[in-house]
């Protein structure tokens, strides 16, 4: 009896290890994203992965508004749910801080062409010298125009009387509000569309002004440096550009702003590249191939030097908790390869790799790619926060307030700097920042 | 004992971690620092910012404002309700649907009401001459917002009110208005000395409920303003959920889920004092 029984335990033991053997063998990696348009263009590529690898893929969805949080308390919960986050470049040195992320070095001492190639990944090594993140998408702050209107020789014709120059997709600060004001022709056209709600996406408007002019949030030292000149003068030109919008744009969000260009009523908005998508979406916009995109104006002087120009990057990162960290980084690195990413790009992602943007069919599929590259190489790309875990409380909140508070005219230029520069400064001085 | 139980999971247990994590130093983002024990810090620091003060005055101005309205316009649509005419059952349907709706829905409703462009209610100001409330956009007004979030949370939750009322004038007996008739009492007396007493229990519940609730408002903040213009519509719960959730300081955002929880337990005592010692 006693024989029977262990003989059945040891039966018992060796199926579960054989079992357990082979989906060890398969192999499985947890997927994390938002929803969003570059997810779905790199689903697309998991089937593929699938098939060659023999790894199996899963994914999970949360909508954006939701998924920092769930991931946060995935994180400091001490859940192993996920393997492969796909994330905003802003949120991992939260991430990273916390030790909830896996370097990812070894990625690129196995494909070292990528520092040249993928000028994102600058930004994505870390305080203590480490990669968390490796850029996927990538996009620009910047302005989307309509080419028809630009191009039209009866309005190139008037622009050139009334300003004495030609009419082109701005360059210069001047030149974007002279645009802005000649096609501003209430109630049927507006010279610009912008995003005036209380928001990141107002905190940007203030934030591309103040990196053309050479002004920045955060010193070397993370003090606040924005509360100048420079601050003055580019919160008063978001004001004045608001002039040149409609009077919506005063209560609007991205989506907002992005259906209004595409609805045909502004010349301009200042969005990010991935509106382009939107713009030439045949089921929801009325200026399909009119629209183009180019990076944001520099003050005259500075027209030809490399400033910090708005970038908004996601991309992988791999959980410190991952039982498969080789098969993790091996999906990451096939997903970046050149033609990996050219095939995904026109379902919705912008390339993060420089020879992806070169393609002659991806720039023939997707016109607006070279200016976007363009805009890439000479500009300096800045993440909209400082690289800090604290960075999204800094813009969200404090930049974000103080643009809204000027705008609504409850605080002066001054008052609303001089506010915003001593909360930031509290939240890093309690954060042990100026030991 | 079951019931102790199951009140001690579902209530006291989290209370007393929400209170116990508001005497703490806890940044999500920052685990590094730790968890550290600050006393009465958190309460000392959100208490001594004037813009804690604004936003109470704020969350008072809504909380007031929407359930003042609510329960007269709510108690007056009962009684009208309460009378038999042809369609009773079709208009009572019309008057609760609001309610049914998810208040994420209605933001997303009124947002299109308002829009600047194409809103139908913006046309509507517009062709009456009220440009005031057409330029600059209610919801970056920051006069208007507040009154434009009363509004909203009052065409959602009026006919909860008249729910509670109507269910509380069906309950009531006729002999008092018989006795009155005889009397020779005016409708307005009646109303005034009989509907309106009996119904105080029954408004208590429904002021009780509908103060809770306002104080929580955070949905149709969050679709139409996020807080904003400045801080014009930044109520308790949305300040809250911003330093839970966008700057993930826990001991702070459960000081200030504290203060919104004394806000309505005073709310709720002086309700009851009122009642109790009309009663008395």
């Amino acid at each position: 009896m006693n024989k029977k029984f262990l003989s059945a335990v040891g039966l018992l033991i060796l199926s579960l290890m054989l079992i357990s053997s082979v989906a060890v063998a398969e192999e499985d990696l947890e997927l994390v994203s938002e929803r969003g348009s570059h997810t779905e263009a790199w689903k697309t590529l998991m089937d593929n992965f699938e098939q060659e690898t023999g790894t199996s893929l899963n994914i999970t969805q949360y909508p954006y508004s939701d998924y920092r949080s769930q991931l946060m308390l995935n994180f400091t919960g001490g859940q192993k749910n996920y393997d492969v986050p796909y994330i905003s470049m802003l949120w991992y040195p939260s991430f990273a801080r916390g030790g909830y992320l896996k370097p990812l070095n070894e990625i690129v001492e196995r494909n070292p062409e990528l520092k040249e190639d993928m000028p994102g990944l600058e930004n994505a090594y870390w305080e203590d010298g480490n990669l968390y993140f490796i850029p996927y998408m990538n996009e620009l702050g910047g302005v989307l125009y309509r080419k028809d209107l630009f191009n039209d020789p009866e309005e190139k014709k008037n622009f050139k009387e009334q300003y004495g120059y030609e009419l082109q997709p701005p360059e210069t600060l001047q030149q974007y509000k002279d645009i802005a004001e000649f096609f501003h022709r209430p109630p049927d056209l507006y010279g610009v569309s912008l995003m005036g709600q209380r928001s990141i996406f107002l905190a940007t408007h203030f934030m591309n002004r103040l990196w053309a002019r050479g002004g920045e949030l955060l010193d070397d030292d993370y003090k606040p440096a924005f509360n100048n000149e420079k601050g003055i003068e580019a919160l008063k030109e978001v004001k004045e550009m608001f002039g040149y919008a409609s009077d919506a744009s005063k209560a609007h969000d991205f989506q907002d702003a992005l259906t209004e260009f595409t609805n045909g009523k502004s010349a301009m908005a200042e969005l990010w590249t991935t509106a382009m998508f939107h713009a030439n979406d045949e089921e929801n916009s009325d200026i399909v191939g009119d629209a183009s995109f180019t990076g944001f104006p520099r003050p005259e002087e500075a027209k030809d030097e490399k400033r910090p120009m708005l970038y908004i990057s996601w991309g992988f990162s791999v959980a410190e908790s991952t039982d498969n960290p080789e098969a993790a980084m091996e999906w990451i690195e096939h997903v970046i390869e050149k033609e990996q990413f050219i095939e995904a790009a026109p379902k919705g992602t912008i390339p993060t790799r420089l020879s992806a943007l070169e393609d002659s069919e991806l720039k023939s599929e997707l016109p607006w790619i070279e200016p976007f590259q363009e805009a890439l190489e000479n500009g300096i790309p800045t993440p909209m926060f400082p690289l800090i875990p604290e960075g999204s409380t800094i813009v969200n909140q404090e930049i974000a307030s103080l643009v809204s508070l000027y705008l609504t005219g409850e605080k002066s230029a001054q008052e609303a700097l001089s506010e915003a520069e001593n909360a930031i400064y509290e939240i890093l001085e309690e954060n042990n920042y100026y030991e | 004992m079951p019931g102790l139980a199951y009140l001690g999971i579902v209530f006291a247990i989290p209370l007393i971690y929400a209170i116990g994590i508001t005497f703490f130093d806890w940044n999500l983002l920052r685990p590094d620092l730790g968890i550290k024990f600050v006393g009465l810090k958190n309460y000392i620091d959100i208490l001594t910012e004037v813009q804690t003060w604004n936003t109470i005055g704020r969350t008072l101005y809504f909380v007031i404002g929407a359930v003042g309205i609510e329960l007269i316009l709510g108690t007056a649509i009962a009684l009208l309700l309460n009378r038999d005419f042809p369609g009773t059952d079709i208009v009572s349907s019309v008057v609760l649907a609001p309610f049914m709706m998810a208040p994420i829905v209605v933001g997303f409703v009124w947002r299109f009401l308002l829009n600047r462009t194409f809103g139908p209610l913006v046309h509507l100001f517009s062709s009456l001459g009220l440009d005031f409330l057409t330029s600059p956009p209610i919801f970056a007004n920051g006069d208007l917002v507040i009154p434009a979030i009363i509004t909203m949370d009052v065409w959602q939750f009026t006919p909860f009110v008249v729910l509670v009322v109507l269910a509380g004038l069906k309950s009531l007996s006729t002999q008092y208005y018989e006795a009155a008739e005889v009397d020779g009492a005016s409708r307005w007396q009646m109303f005034w000395y009989i509907t309106l007493p009996l119904l105080k229990p029954t408004l208590l519940v429904a002021a009780v409920i509908r103060t809770l609730t306002a104080l929580r408002i955070f949905d149709t903040i969050m679709v139409t303003t996020q807080g904003g213009p400045g801080y014009s519509s930044e109520v308790l719960s949305f300040f809250a959920y911003r330093l839970g959730f966008e700057s993930y300081e826990m001991g702070s955002a459960g000081t200030v889920g504290i203060i919104i929880l004394t806000l309505a337990l005073i709310f709720t005592l002086f309700y009851i004092k009122i009642v109790g010692v009309e009663s008395e």
